[in-house]
């Protein structure tokens, strides 16, 4: 099935190159927007922490983005196209169906994000990178949670059709906030913080990632950093289940239904 | 004789009438050609009708995305105080200084979702004909192109329009702005004179999306380069030389400049405001043209080789 997504993505190769000049796009787009903030004769190299935790927020809302976005569109191109009843019809395994279809774009996105860091790191010239390899850890513990939402909003796509597209929006959006991916939760309200921000657990796979790299102590939990790891651990380990649990729920409803072929 | 030979003239010209409407060659009349832009657009609005939802959430849209540069700034300037006056400065210096940053971002990002809307929605009309496989049926209807596209893209501007309302007043009770305080109606007269321009684009937009049948990732692309060039989170003066160039023959940058010029007093990039106008009518008046004659030469490429059915 993967190959089956990579051949179809290599037919569109606009899209790659789309997707590559997009990473640039925002990432020049968040920096002069920050540009326009710092206070005048603010050297580049002095916001190089900012830019750090702006990027490496970016990298995480990259993955997030694509996992949602990936998987709920292709199921509703197949909606569309009228052929997802008939794959349903096939002896597909439905987890490894649904894997597939995101296998491309998180190489994809892996790359890209790699890009992203390094154009940063010379506009700025030189963000702090600090523990990789535990931060890579955090990544993909990150990533594995991500694909939960992935599978429930798949689900959620057969549920609400044409809707999906602009909910899938509007959660880049939320988590773009309310998981301060492109800036620190201190300038969220408290409230905002607390009754929102500390709930996602998207938040703290975050706030670890980019601190980790960093080098400094997580905004969320600065005093117990292991109980962090555990949330993302937790996160890292259930979403996918719980996810995929949801997604079921949301198919079977579907075909009891009779809606599946439907858009 | 006489009689005879005018009877037969005539029995000859409704003949070759008949034939002529059973083979497509009669035209349609004003308006029966209202009718189709009528019932394409009832069309549409019946279809997004049935997703309450999408129309919801798109009016949320701007809201957010006001609020990641004013978060952003605040981040980076350490309070809302240092923000507004670091903004000031560098705005100043950009030429068009304020201190209402929020205002600034809120109008922005709402004019991004009037632009953004009309593009996207006749990309993803175009995909979705095509997918369907209901693009080449329309081509064989008895109907003008123009008339069908010009139902689809008022259908988005009615849905575009609803979306800017509904953010700025959502957004200035959230943000604590008030819109009011600037010349509100000069600013929405800028909206209105900026439509036909949008038209334009969104026929280039839906003859891209034609050629490279892929709607999403285009798409994704434009909802990031738009805000980029028009400048809706900073002056596109604070750009290179080469850029700022580029993002200022942008159509919907002059139209946001405009808007904005006009809601928070600031002087606009493109010189007095005659000078604005003028440039909002030639915009108003070129782009359609250029996006139609576009859409046409791309159609006609697209027929000749592998067909509008394909996807």
């Amino acid at each position: 099935m993967s190959k089956k997504v990579i051949v179809e993505y290599s037919r569109y190769p606009v899209a790659f190159v789309a997707l590559f000049v997009q990473v640039f796009v925002i990432i020049l787009l968040l920096m002069m927007s920050s540009f326009a903030f710092a206070a005048p004769g603010t050297s580049r190299n002095q916001l190089s922490v900012f830019a750090g935790m702006m990027t490496y927020g970016f990298v995480t809302s990259m993955f997030l983005g694509f996992t949602l976005w990936e998987m709920g569109f292709s199921l509703r191109e197949e909606q569309v196209r009228g052929t997802l009843e008939s794959l349903y019809l096939s002896p597909t395994n439905k987890f490894s169906n649904l894997l597939s279809r995101i296998f491309a774009i998180v190489v994809w996105t892996t790359v890209m994000c790699a890009a992203a860091v390094v154009l940063v790191n010379l506009l700025v010239g030189g963000l702090p990178l600090q523990n990789v390899a535990y931060g890579l850890l955090i990544l993909l513990l990150s990533i594995s949670g991500f694909l939960g939402l992935g599978f429930l909003f798949a689900g959620v796509t057969i549920k609400l059709k044409e809707t999906a597209q602009l909910l899938v929006n509007g959660l880049q959006f939320f988590f773009f906030i309310f998981s301060a991916q492109f800036f620190p939760f201190s300038v969220l309200p408290q409230p905002v913080r607390d009754y929102v921000s500390r709930w996602l657990p998207v938040s703290y796979a975050v706030d670890l990632f980019r601190t980790t790299l960093l080098g400094i102590p997580p905004e969320l939990m600065p005093t117990q950093p292991l109980t962090e790891l555990g949330i993302v651990v937790a996160f890292g380990v259930l979403s996918p289940i719980l996810g995929y649990f949801a997604y079921l729920a949301f198919e079977r409803q579907a075909r009891r239904a009779g809606t599946l072929g439907e858009y | 004789m006489t009689h005879r030979s005018s009877e037969n003239g005539r029995r000859v010209l409704a003949a070759a009438e008949t034939v002529g409407r059973g083979l497509g060659l009669g035209r349609p009349g004003l308006r029966a050609s209202a009718d189709v832009v009528w019932t394409v657009f009832v069309a549409r609005l019946k279809i997004i009708s049935r997703y309450k939802g999408a129309i919801l959430l798109e009016s949320f849209l701007p809201v957010f995305f006001a609020a990641l540069p004013i978060l952003l700034g605040t981040a980076v300037a350490g309070s809302e105080q240092n923000a507004a006056n670091n903004f000031f400065q560098n705005t100043s210096s950009a030429g068009q200084g304020t201190s209402q940053y929020r205002l600034y971002m809120l109008l922005g990002s709402s004019t991004f979702m009037v632009v953004s809307l009309m593009l996207w929605l006749i990309g993803y009309w175009v995909r979705r004909e095509q997918e369907t496989g209901t693009l080449e049926s329309i081509y064989l209807a008895p109907a003008k192109r123009l008339h069908i596209l010009a139902g689809v893209t008022s259908y988005s501007l009615v849905r575009s329009l609803s979306a800017f309302l509904v953010a700025m007043v959502i957004g200035s009770l959230l943000f604590g702005v008030n819109p009011f305080d600037g010349n509100l109606l000069a600013s929405i007269g800028y909206l209105v004179l900026g439509i036909p321009a949008l038209w334009g684009l969104s026929f280039i937009f839906g003859a891209l999306i034609m050629r490279v049948k892929e709607a999403n990732s285009v798409i994704q692309l434009i909802q990031w380069v738009v805000p980029f060039f028009m400048g809706v989170y900073f002056p596109v003066t604070m750009f290179p030389p080469l850029m700022r160039i580029v993002a200022m023959t942008f159509p919907p940058t002059l139209m946001n400049d405009a808007m904005r010029s006009s809601l928070l007093n600031i002087s606009s990039l493109y010189g007095p405001g005659y000078i604005v106008l003028g440039l909002m009518f030639m915009a108003a008046w070129i782009t359609p043209l250029l996006g139609y004659e576009f859409f046409g030469l791309m159609e006609r490429r697209i027929r000749r080789n592998e067909g509008v059915g394909q996807y």
